[in-house]
Parts: C-alpha cells; structure tokens; sequence
C-alpha cells in the first residue's frame, strides 16, 4: 500500500498531490475493528463498573443538589449538533465518491466546510471566555484515573479517582479532534483557492507546489482520521454505559446521581453555580 | 524520470472481430484496457505516454458495428461508423441532415474518414493543460491549470465548470441531443440504453471521465428516434480554421413548427460546458411561441444565463447567445436588418 | 516573353514524378548497415540547470550503444571568411545539446539504440534533476523594473566596442556579441495600461529627414499599437538527419534549403574541415527559412555515430520540430505616422521590439524598418528597434523576416488614414510607393542612403486594380446583409530577391548532352533546377538535352548561394547566365580552332555551333574540348571562382566540355522584389467570423523564369500570410513558461482547405534592369501581402477599432464589435 499519491507537474517535477485514498479503507476498517473488538470486550470479558455503593454514599453528601444538574449549554450544544452536521457533510461528500458514488459533492463539501469552520471559531471564543476553558483539557494531573480506567478496564475493582466535569476518555477524544479538525479547517480554507467559490478568487498558484502537497497531505490525513474518530465517537454515544452522556448532549442536563458516580464533584464544582431550572430549557 | 513524448511505447494489441469477444476482453482487463476506434484521441494519449493502458483494444476489426440501417423509422448506427459515411448516408442526410451537417463539420476530410461517430461522441476533452499530461483534475491531481490568473483559457467551459474547465469537443454531441438520440451500451451484464445528454458527464459528477460509460461497457449503437426526422434542423460549427480544428461553440437545433408557432424544440450547445449541454429552459421558454426575432433573442439571453468567463473566454457568451438565436431563427440574420 | 524557348514557359521539373509517386529519399528514407536510432531528452523547464544526470540505468538497457550530452559539444570555434578576417565565435552561441537549457524543449542529451522504442525506453530511464532559473516569456515582462531575464546574463544582446588596433598590427577581430540586461522605467510603463506600447531605451536607431516638421505639416497624425505573434516555420519534413563516418569523413543525410552552404555551416558546428564533409539532401519537405543550411540538431547524430561507432539517424517528431524548428519573432510595434491630406507619408516613427528566442537572430525588427523604409517612403522617418530575448524556442529567418511583420503593423496605419482622410486605399498605396532605383533602409555610415535595383510596385497595384475589379467592390463594400458584411483590403509587400557573386558549373559530354550541376537544396521553390533554364536558353539547346545532378556535394557542386531571402532565382540565374557565356565562348573558341576562322564568327545555336568553317555539334565539341584540354575539359579552372568549385572542378575534369564561372554582372542597387495583395472578405457580424471570398497577388518579381513556379510561391506564400492573420501563434502558460500549442491543430498554420474561395496571381513580368535575364526572387514578399490585404479588408468591413494583435480571430471582431472599440489583451505575448 502507498501512502502517497504523486504526479507531475508542468515541469515534470514530482509533487505531491494527496494521501494515497487506500488510507481511507485503511481507516474505515480500522474504525469498525476496534468498534467490533471493543464491544466484544465489553461484552464477553470482565468489564468492571464501579460500585453502586460508592455512589450512594455520595448521595447521601451532596442531597442539596438539584436532581438535574447542567452539564451543556444550550449554544454548546447548538455548536456541537451543528459542528456533527457539518462533519457528517463533509465526510460523506468527501468519501462517498472516492468510494464509487458518484455525485456532484464540492460545494456540499466547501459549504460545510465553511460551517465547520465557523462553528469552532464560534466554539473556542465560546469556551475561552465563557466556560470553563481548562475543564476540556489533559494534563498530569490525569495520570490517576487513567490507570484506574485502564485497571478496570483490564476487570479489576478500582475506586476512584474520577473526572471533574469531562470524563478522561472524552478529553482525549476531544483534544484529538482539535489537532485532527483544526488541520482538515486550516487546511480546508486554504484549499478554497483551487476551486471555484464566489468567496475568493480561484489562485492554484497562491503556494508553491510543495506547500500545496503539504496542504493536501494534512487535509486528505485530517479527513481519514477523522473516519476513524467519528465512527468511535458515534459507537461511544450509542453504548449503553455511555448513554447518559448522549443524553446530557442532547438535553443540556444530567441526573445526579450521574454526577456523583461520573465525576468528582471537587474537581467539577457545581457551588458557585445556580442549579438549572426546566425555564432554561 | 525524465518525460519524452511523440513515441508511442509498447503495449499488448487486441484486434477483436466481435461484440462478445470485446466484452470478453473487457472483463479480463478492466480498467488497464484502452478502447481504440479510430485512433484519433487514442493515438495523441499513446504517443504522448501520458496515459500508459497495458492493454489495447483495438475496434477497427469488428464489422457488425459498422453502418446505418432503418428500423421502424428510426436509425440504428453502429458507434464504429465513420463521420464519412454519417455524413454521407442518403437516409441521415434526408431524414436527419442535422446530424449529417454535424460530422460533416468535424475536423478534417482525412479525419472523418478514419473517425468514427462513437469515438467522437466518446472523446476526451482538447484542454491543453490536461493534453500536457500535467497532473490536474481531470487527470487525477488537484489543480486546475486552466482557471489561475495568468491562464490562457479561450477555448474553456463557461458553464457547468466545476474544478475543471475544459469543454466537450465534440460536434456530434449536440446534434445527437437534438435529435433526441440514445446510445446503446454492452457489458458482459447486459445492455443499457442511455439518453444522449446521459451520455455525457461533467466533472461535478466525475471529474476523470467524460462519459457515463463504465470501463467493462462498449457503446455499440447509436439510435436516432424517428421523432424528429425530417424536422427543420439548425447546425453551426465557429472555429477558428474552417478545417481540424474544434469548436469555439457549436449549436444544434431540432424543431417542428405549426404555423409560425414553434411546437416543439430540442436545442443543445457544445463546447461551452464540460459536457454537451441540452437546454431544457430555452426549449421551454420558446416552445408555443411564433419562431421570430424576439422569441430568438430571448432565447439566446436565458442560454446565457449563469455562465461566468474566465479571462479569455467572455466572447463565448456573445457567441453562444448568438448561436441560440440562430438556431431558434434558423439561421443567420438575413436581409438589410441592423 | 515571346523572344524566350525557356524563360517564362512551363515544363515539368524532373524531380516531379518522384515527389508524387512517393519514390524521392527525403532524408529519412536513407538507411546504412548497422545504423542506429536516436532520441532526445529535452528540457521540462523554461530556464534550468542541470543539477544530476544519472545514466546508469538507461545505458543497461539492452540495445542502448551511446549517450551523448552536452560535454560531447564542440566548442563554438572562431572562423576565417573569403577576405581572411577572423570572425570571433560567440561563446553564448547555441548548441545542439546544453547543460542550461533556455527554453522549454531544448535537447538536453541524446540516446543512441538499435531502434527508436528502446531509445525512448531509454530516455524515460534518465534520473535527471534541474535546478530552476528565472525565466521570461513574454518580452516586455522582460523589460519591466525588475522583471525577468531570460538569460543569466540578461535579456538583450549587444555588441562590446572593438578594442583599437595596436600599432603596426591589423586591427584586432571585432568580439563577438554578447549579453546585458536592459530594463525600462516604471514611468515608460505607464502607457502599457492603456494599451500602448511603452517606448524605452532601445538599442538599434536610425534617422533620416525632418521628422518634426513631417508632423507639423501632416494632416492626420495617427498612434498606433499592433502586434504580431510568433509563427512557427512547420515544414512538413522535420529536421531529420542520418550520419555516418567513413575515413574520416563525415556523410550527413539531412533536410536543407541550401546543399552547398550546409557543407560550410556543418564545419562550422563539428569543428571540421569542409573537405571532409558531404551533404546529401536530394529533397526537402519545406523550410520556409529555418533550414537555410539544414539545422544545429544534425550534429547530434553526427556526434553520436562517432561515438557509438555506427550510423545514427535521428527522425524529429512533431513536438520536437516545435521546439527545434525555429519560428519567425513576433514583433510589438508603436507606430506614429503623418500623412499629408493627399496620403502622403510624411513623418513615421517606427517603434519595434522583436521576441528573438534565446540566441542570436530574431533581430526581425531591423528588416521592419528597412521594409517599411522602402514600401511607404516616408519623407522622414525615425526607427526604433530592440530584440527582446525571451525562454521560448529559438527564432531563425521566416519568409520575409521582418518584413511581413513590419507590413502586418504598418499596413493598418495605411488603411486607417486612408479612412480617415477620405482616400481610397489602393491610392494612398500608390501615392506612397517606391518607384524605380528607390531609396531603402537609413543613412549609410559614407551619407545618403541605399537604393533597390528597380519597383515597379505602382504597375503592380495598377494591375490588380484591374484585374480584382477593385471599383466594382468597393461599391458593396461595407454594405451589410443581414448580420453578414464585406470589406476589401490592398496591401503591398517587399522583401530582398537576389544577392550575387556565386559560381555555375556543367558539362557538355561527348554524347551531346549538357551536364549541369546544382548546388542548390530542393525544398520545393524549384529553383533547384529552374535557374538552369537559363543555360539551355542561352546556349539553344533542347530542354531534353541537360541533366541536372543535385542533391549531394559528393557529386561536385559550384559553390552555391544560400536559398534564402529568395536569392537563389537571381544570383543563380546570373551564375548560368555566365557559365553559359562561358560555354558559348569555348564553344567558339573549339569551333574556330577546329574549323578555322575567328570565335566571334561562330554562333551557338541549334545545338551546334556554326559559322564560316562549317559547324560542330555539342557532341563533337566536347569531344574536342577533352582533346584540347586546358581550361575547356576542367583542368585549368579561373582564378576568380570559390575554392569550392575549384575542387569541384578538378574532380570533373575532362569529362568534356567543362563550363565554369563566377558571377560577375554589375549590379547598382540592392535588389527587391514587391507584391501587391488584394483581398475580398465578408465578415459575419454574430459570430466574428469571416472567410476570404478572393484573393490576388500581383507581383513584381523581374522576369518570370517559370510561371508554375512563380505562382505556387506567390500562392504558397500569401496563404501563409493569410494563415498569420486569421490563425497561426504561439500560446505560451505564463506561470511555467511552458508552451500550450504545440500540435497543428492548436498552432493552427492556415491549411490547404483555409485557402480563399478563389485566389489568382498576376505578375508585371516586367525585367530587373540589373540583372541579365531580368530575374528577381518570389518567395517572400507574398506573406506581407497576404498577411496585411486580408486585415486591411477585415477593417474595411468591421471598421479600424477592432483589432490590435494577429491574428486577427473570432473573439476579437466579437467582442471589439459588441463594446464598440478594442478589447481584446493588447501587449501580452503569446496568448
């Protein structure tokens, strides 16, 4: 398999021209192995939840807490349903006809695009002055729980420690979408120049050949990652354990039991805050 | 690996005698088989080493795809029939001198003896950036050398375009739209049997091909309906030579009046667009309206519309609402008019 | 010409039935034991270096014998000429393979192999890398502040002072041209915005007569911009060629216009003696000036052969004609002329950057103006001139180089003010028109200025006047039918039609017949064999009579004129002219020592001469000339005859009579020849465009030597005229500097099918007093005609604000018509 496509330009010099789309199958097929392997595991092997006790107990604590606790605004929401949209768009308009559906799908693609783009411009202005920036974000301080994850994954009874308000597995799911979509948008915009839009003027000379490869390399590589990120965070959405947190994207909120058995209320305080009351909604 | 051109390198040769043993052939190779009729687009590609088939069959041994007969009225013309005898047939010069006037008008004398109606219907565009063999859309990369700043595009698309501009060049294209044509395809699956303006492909669809047919399928007829015999045609042809050359715009029309009243209208435009294009509104727009000066320059405004030049090509859209008109009056402007 | 047997009369040209029939060895149809094949690799980049040439795996190939790269080139050595002065080679110069390709194309190395498929394998086996330079294709890209220059040394070529002689030493060699760079200012370029060509430092200039006061008085003074595009030659033949060594000797096969001349030209490029040279080339499929002796690429086979020990033949392709073949230089011209209210040119200033390709020549501008000079005699005028190097292919002489682009821009300054002020076309011609020993070209370094032979251009546009019924057109002109309208366009044209000072040779053998050698190429002007008309002529003998050899330099050929700038007919005729006097002088001489009496008693006449004594045939003549001896069988030859026919000479002695002699004829006066195009178009105004209805040449080219001759050139060439004004040019991408038409069908030289509905030629046929059988050149002046009658006709149908830039297509009558005045990218080249 190669991993790059070449060809030739006016001056019969290689260059580059994409990804070789054999990555694309590559992805796909690697998406639905750990789809098929993970929910194998989950289950024939021995999966450990934590203990319902644990959380009573909890309960028991934190009584003041209102039952349903926010955990997504409703503009972050708007951002993420619309920012899914978008991606499917732009997946299926990118891959379908690579894999032989052929249909007019290049403005549906730039079109999306542009949504995308917008919607994370939207998203992290969002989240740098109105949310809680850092609470998305991975550092040391993660090292605990993901050994704790990891062990009972592997079928031994943990406790502790838990998440604040994202739990880890989607932090990291978040941060690889940030390197993946930033690469497919930044490159995506630039891309706009090769084509034909009323927004900019067609220029395929605006960068050198080389830097045009890179260009198609990281956004052809953005894309098939991105199969492979999507199918894992849709079969996470749809699993049972994960249900809640589908919900929570869905209707803004989470029980609270939830959120005593997921999170670690110090590190996700919710004190300073008011409850959400169903007028928000 | 340096690049050398005009030497056609080796391949294998197939010289089939029949439909069956072509498919035959087809299946085997795929895609890695290269379809040859006359020779005319096949042989630039070879020579110039730019596209590299290992197989190459070649169609000039099998009869049963020569010639034009009558069948109830309609024609039936094997895709291997030389524009010579297109353009020569008593029955298509009589019945549908609109397409007899089209192959006619291609390219050169010596041309049209050795071309054949399925080869120019299945042509592959003249842009001169992809000719090159320079690796842009339409040849598997992801540019288009055509539409920069500095590209010298007169003879691109102004419609249709989508990444690539190229324009179909075919002349018997539009004449088989207006006459309401189907071609015939043959795969080892069976047959299909596609409207004319199906035929063809834009690069919004497929940007690497310029027909809808398949690698395992092989054109074998092209039917003209009997709809239109004899109907009052309109074909032009503007090139810069008056001999091989390709069309700047090429217009073909095909209508029934009653009274003055245009009844009805089959009007399609080459050479504009990546692909041969019918236009279904100007056909609307004029049917049921009396055939003059007016309903001909309305219709060569609504032809017009959408279409966006580039740097070197704006004189295609005075050209192609001309030839609407033309084609919807009949012919030039006659008389001391202004 | 009743008086003539000859001269002025049809007959079949004995190389005819083999061109037909298909049986004439052009250059590729020659094969030699064990000869190989070779093919090029050329350069993928306008301006580059080569960085890497790894040929490992190209030489393991089984069948590849040798690889010759631009190491293998000689050195441009320095060469002697007939007077012993040393002229310096241009070290700059091109050469058939370079390691710093100048255009995109240009042969890099070759590849010899047992046959031409594993060649090319072999090629496509090359790694090679180059390293790009800054490239320019467009001349006055070149020009800007900081543009471009196609050469690293820059983009204009200028010659270095010579360095004063040194006391009691002959004055040192002149140096040989070299490169600067020159650009324009920001300012001049002002003007380029609106689309007028702006007018910097150039580097050729010339005057004559009060140009201001020409502008004060003029009635109508006009600005005008036109530019011409680059044409390629494209002959049907490419330039093939096929060598082998044997004894040291180099035997060339090649395609050229010239036989003899090649011999030197070949030296010149192997760096070997003439002796040691022999040219074969019995036929040439065309060359319109870019074969004039053959072409650089032929020492490629030459050198591989040596190299590879075997016979190398190298068949161009197509492609490869395009971008060794040679093309004629677009010019730009800015052209400020005053007319008096009668027509009268009285101020021009001539304004012409040529795009002269990479190397030397396409310095076409300089014969611009010496042209118009001639054709408009302009009371006073002014030339401006500079040739503008540029990363496109070399650029060679092409048909009246020079001069059918300086008539393509000056011709519509004609029709405009004939238009505007009231005239009709063919008068303000006629009033402006050179006549008899007319002035040409600027002040000659010694005063004054040159002057041609004779014009007899105003007979010519009379003529035509007549014969196209020009007044019964002109009352429809301009009359519209519907969306269709006509216009009809004179035009005139000259260019050089004769040098002189070459030698003649033949013999007349024992068995009554004349054997006359040609050194002349065979490319299709039938000049090979038509000037020898002559001798048959003046000597009365029976056309069946003489033999003509031609086509090889093994076979003993006079030192030969080159066939270009349509010498041949004339330099060539005198040479027969007086190596038939000769003849007849020794036939008189032998008679009066055979049969007594004085050789000025005897006539030569009815294949015999006779007088007092009785008489002798031919046949018993050169009988006797071989037992004379002496200089009547060849073994004294003159002194004044070229070293060339010297040797020829010594091989055919004693064969018979052997007649031999230089041109030596008076002649006061550059000669000339001129056509007169008159063109009939009906432009169709919805669609732009428009088909030639008539055509006629009328051409004053001497004494017509053979009609069918004269025609075919008169039609030949104005049909490439009409070719550059309808459709032929260059499209080069920008970006890359790389060529976009290169196949007929995108370059698009007018073919047979392009020609007018109707086209007819005429001549005055009325004798060059200079000369001694009357006879001037044809070749080139039909293009101009061609070329500027049809443009003339388009604007007298369309009107003078349509076009600026040739050829003159669809698009531009369309969208100049649609916006009411020129819209069309005026100054960018090759579009």
């Amino acid at each position: 398999m190669d991993f790059l496509t070449w060809g030739i330009n006016p001056w019969r010099q290689p260059v580059l021209t994409h990804i070789s789309w054999d990555l694309f199958w590559a992805s796909l097929f690697a998406g639905l192995m750990f789809l098929v392997a993970h929910a194998s595991y989950m289950i024939l092997a021995a999966h450990r939840k934590r203990s319902a006790e644990e959380t009573d107990a909890m309960e028991a604590v934190y009584k003041d807490l209102p039952h349903q606790i926010e955990r997504h605004t409703l503009m972050a929401r708007l951002f993420h349903w619309v920012m899914a949209a978008a991606m499917f768009v732009l997946l299926l308009t990118a891959f379908l006809p690579i894999a032989g559906i052929r249909f007019a799908w290049v403005e549906w693609h730039w079109i999306a695009g542009l949504v995308l783009t917008g919607s994370i411009i939207y998203h992290v202005i969002h989240a740098t002055f109105f949310l809680d920036f850092w609470s998305i974000w991975i550092g040391p301080k993660d090292i605990p729980e993901l050994k704790a994850e990891i062990l009972r994954g592997l079928g031994r009874d943990v406790p502790g420690p838990k998440p604040g308000k994202y739990p880890l597995g989607n932090r990291l799911y978040h941060m690889a979408s940030v390197v993946v979509g930033l690469a497919a948008a930044v490159t995506g915009i630039l891309m706009m120049s090769r084509i034909r839009t009323p927004l900019v003027p067609r220029n395929p000379y605006l960068f050198s050949d080389t830097t045009w490869g890179i260009t198609y390399l990281l956004h052809g590589a953005a894309g098939v990652a991105l199969v492979g990120l999507v199918i894992a965070h849709v079969y996470f959405a749809v699993r049972p354990e994960k249900w809640w947190i589908t919900k929570g994207m869905i209707l803004g909120w989470i029980t609270r039991r939830d959120y005593l058995q997921h999170h670690d209320p110090d590190r996700w305080k919710l004190r300073e805050r008011k409850a959400p009351t169903a007028a928000q909604f | 690996m340096a690049v050398i051109r005009d030497v056609m390198p080796a391949f294998e040769l197939f010289q089939p005698a029949t439909v069956d043993e072509t498919l035959g052939l087809l299946e085997r190779h795929g895609a890695d088989a290269w379809i040859m009729a006359g020779g005319l687009d096949t042989f630039d590609w070879l020579k110039d080493r730019i596209k590299r088939p290992s197989v190459v069959v070649d169609l000039s041994q099998m009869q049963e795809l020569r010639g034009i007969r009558e069948a109830g009225g309609r024609l039936e013309i094997g895709a291997l029939t030389t524009l010579t005898e297109v353009a020569e047939h008593p029955l298509v010069r009589m019945q549908f001198g609109l397409l007899a006037q089209a192959a006619e008008l291609v390219a050169s004398p010596q041309i049209r003896n050795q071309g054949t109606l399925g080869g120019n219907v299945s042509q592959d565009t003249r842009c001169w950036y992809y000719r090159s063999g320079w690796s842009c859309y339409r040849a598997g990369g992801n540019i288009c050398y055509a539409d920069s700043p500095t590209a010298i595009n007169r003879e691109h698309a102004i419609l249709g375009a989508s990444r690539c501009v190229a324009v179909s060049p075919s002349d018997t294209a539009p004449a088989l739209i207006a006459l309401g044509a189907e071609f015939v395809l043959r795969s080892g699956a069976g047959e299909r049997v596609v409207a004319a303006e199906d035929y063809f492909v834009g690069p919004e669809i497929d940007i690497t091909r310029m027909t809808a047919r398949r690698p395992d399928e092989l054109l074998t007829t092209i039917r003209v309906p009997a709809a239109f015999a004899g109907a009052q045609f309109y074909f032009e042809k503007v090139r810069d030579r008056q001999v091989w050359d390709f069309p700047l715009v090429n217009v073909a029309s095909a209508m029934r009046l009653s009274g003055g009243t245009i009844q009805q209208i089959r009007l399609a435009v080459g050479a504009v667009a990546p692909r041969p294009l019918r236009l279904t509104e100007v056909e609307l727009a004029v049917t049921g309206q009396p055939r003059n000066e007016q309903t001909a320059a309305m219709a060569g405004e609504l032809a017009t519309v959408g279409a966006v030049p580039l740097r070197h090509n704006g004189y295609k859209i005075l050209l192609m609402q001309n030839l609407v008109k033309r084609a919807v009056r009949g012919g030039p402007l006659r008389g001391d008019g202004a | 010409m009743a008086e003539h047997r000859f001269i002025g009369q049809n007959y079949t040209t004995p190389d005819l039935v083999a061109k037909v029939t298909g049986k004439a060895k052009y250059a590729e149809d020659f094969r030699a034991e064990g000869m190989l094949f070779a093919k090029l690799l050329l350069s993928p980049m306008p301006h580059a270096r080569v960085s890497r040439i790894d040929t490992s795996a190209a030489l393991a190939l089984p069948g590849v014998r040798a690889i010759l790269t631009a190491d293998d080139m000689p050195e441009p050595a320095d060469s002697v000429d007939d007077t012993g002065r040393v002229i310096r080679a241009n070290r700059r110069a091109e050469r058939a393979l370079t390691n710093e390709p100048l255009y995109e194309g240009e042969p890099i190395l070759a590849v010899a192999a047992d046959d031409e498929l594993t060649a090319a394998e072999a090629v496509e086996r090359i790694q090679i890398e180059f390293e790009p330079l800054p490239f320019a294709v467009d001349p006055l890209v070149s020009l800007r502040p900081g543009g471009p220059a196609a050469r690293t040394e820059g983009n204009v070529w200028f010659r270095p002072p010579t360095p004063p002689a040194e006391p009691s030493q002959p004055p040192p060699p002149q140096p040989p041209i070299d490169v600067r760079d020159l650009k324009w200012t920001a300012e001049q370029f002002a003007e380029a915005d609106e689309g007028r060509l702006p007018m910097g430092e150039v580097l050729d200039e010339w005057e004559y007569g009060d140009l201001e006061a020409g502008f004060t008085q003029a009635a109508l003074v006009l600005d005008e911009t036109f530019v011409t595009s680059n044409t390629s030659h494209q002959p049907m033949e490419t330039r093939t060629s096929m060598a082998y060594w044997q004894n040291g000797r180099v035997y060339v096969h090649c395609s050229t216009q010239s036989v003899v001349q090649t011999v030197a030209a070949v030296s010149r490029w192997l760096g070997i003696p003439q002796t040691d040279i022999v040219v074969v080339s019995e036929y040439t499929g065309g060359g319109f000036g870019s074969k004039i002796t053959s072409a650089i690429s032929l020492v490629i086979p030459a050198l591989l052969s040596k190299k590879a020990n075997a016979p190398v033949m190298m068949r161009l392709t197509r492609e490869e004609e395009q971008y060794v073949g040679r093309s004629r230089p677009s010019l730009h011209a800015r052209i400020k002329a005053g007319f008096s209210k009668e027509g009268r040119l009285l101020a021009l200033d001539f304004f012409g950057i040529s795009e002269s390709g990479p190397y030397e020549g396409g310095q076409d501008h300089n014969t611009s103006g010496r042209i118009v000079s001639l054709l408009y005699q302009p009371v006073a005028m002014r030339f401006r001139g500079l040739g503008v190097m540029s990363n496109t292919p070399p650029r060679g002489p092409q048909r009246a180089p020079g001069g059918a682009q300086g008539v393509a821009v000056m011709e519509p300054v004609l029709a405009k003010a004939a238009d505007r002020l009231g005239i009709d076309q063919v008068a303000i011609h006629r009033i402006n028109a050179p006549e008899g020993k007319a002035p040409i070209g600027g002040p000659l370094p010694q005063g004054g200025r040159a002057h041609v032979t004779s014009a007899f251009v105003k007979e010519a546009l009379d003529k035509g006047r007549e014969l196209f019924k020009w007044e019964e057109r002109k009352a429809r002109s301009g009359q519209r039918t519907g969306s269709s309208v006509r216009g009809i366009g004179v035009a005139v044209s000259a260019y050089s039609a004769g040098s002189i000072g070459f030698d003649g040779l033949f013999v007349i053998k024992p068995d009554g017949k004349v054997y006359i050698q040609s050194g002349i190429g065979n490319h299709g002007t039938e000049s090979v064999i038509d000037v020898h008309r002559v001798v048959a002529e003046v000597l009365d003998v029976s056309w069946e009579k003489c033999e003509i050899t031609w086509g090889n330099t093994g076979k003993h050929m006079p030192w030969t004129c080159v066939s270009g700038g349509s010498q041949t007919a004339h330099a060539m005729t005198r040479a027969a002219h007086a190596t038939a006097m000769d003849a007849r002088t020794k036939l008189q001489e032998i008679a009066a020592k055979t049969l007594g009496g004085s050789p000025a008693s005897y006539r030569v006449a009815g294949e015999r001469v006779s007088g007092p004594g009785g008489s002798l045939t031919l046949a018993q003549a050169a009988q006797k000339a071989i037992e004379l001896g002496g200089k009547y069988d060849g073994h004294g030859a003159p002194e004044n005859i070229n070293a060339f026919t010297k040797r020829s000479v010594a091989a055919l002695a004693g064969q018979g009579l052997l007649a031999v002699a230089r041109d030596t004829y008076p002649r006061d006066g550059i000669s000339n020849s001129y056509v007169a195009g008159f063109a009939e178009v009906e432009v169709d105004l919805e669609t732009g465009q428009y088909r030639v209805l008539d055509y006629l040449a009328v051409a004053d080219v001497g004494t017509v030597l053979h009609p069918r001759s004269v025609g075919g050139q008169i039609m030949g060439g104005s049909l490439q005229g009409i070719g550059h004004a309808m459709t032929q040019k260059w499209v080069y991408d920008q970006q890359y500097g790389v060529p976009l038409a290169k196949r007929f069908y995108q370059t698009r030289p007018a073919t047979i099918l392009d020609a007018p509905a109707r086209m007819e030629w005429a001549a005055v046929d009325i004798p060059d007093p200079e000369t001694p059988v009357g006879v001037r050149g044809v070749g080139e002046p039909p293009v101009g005609a061609g070329l500027a009658a049809v443009a003339n006709a388009v604007a007298d149908a369309v009107g003078h604000d349509v076009f600026r830039r040739f050829p003159v297509t669809c698009d531009v009558v369309l969208t100049s018509l649609a916006n009411g005045r020129r819209v069309t990218d005026p100054l960018t080249a090759n579009i």
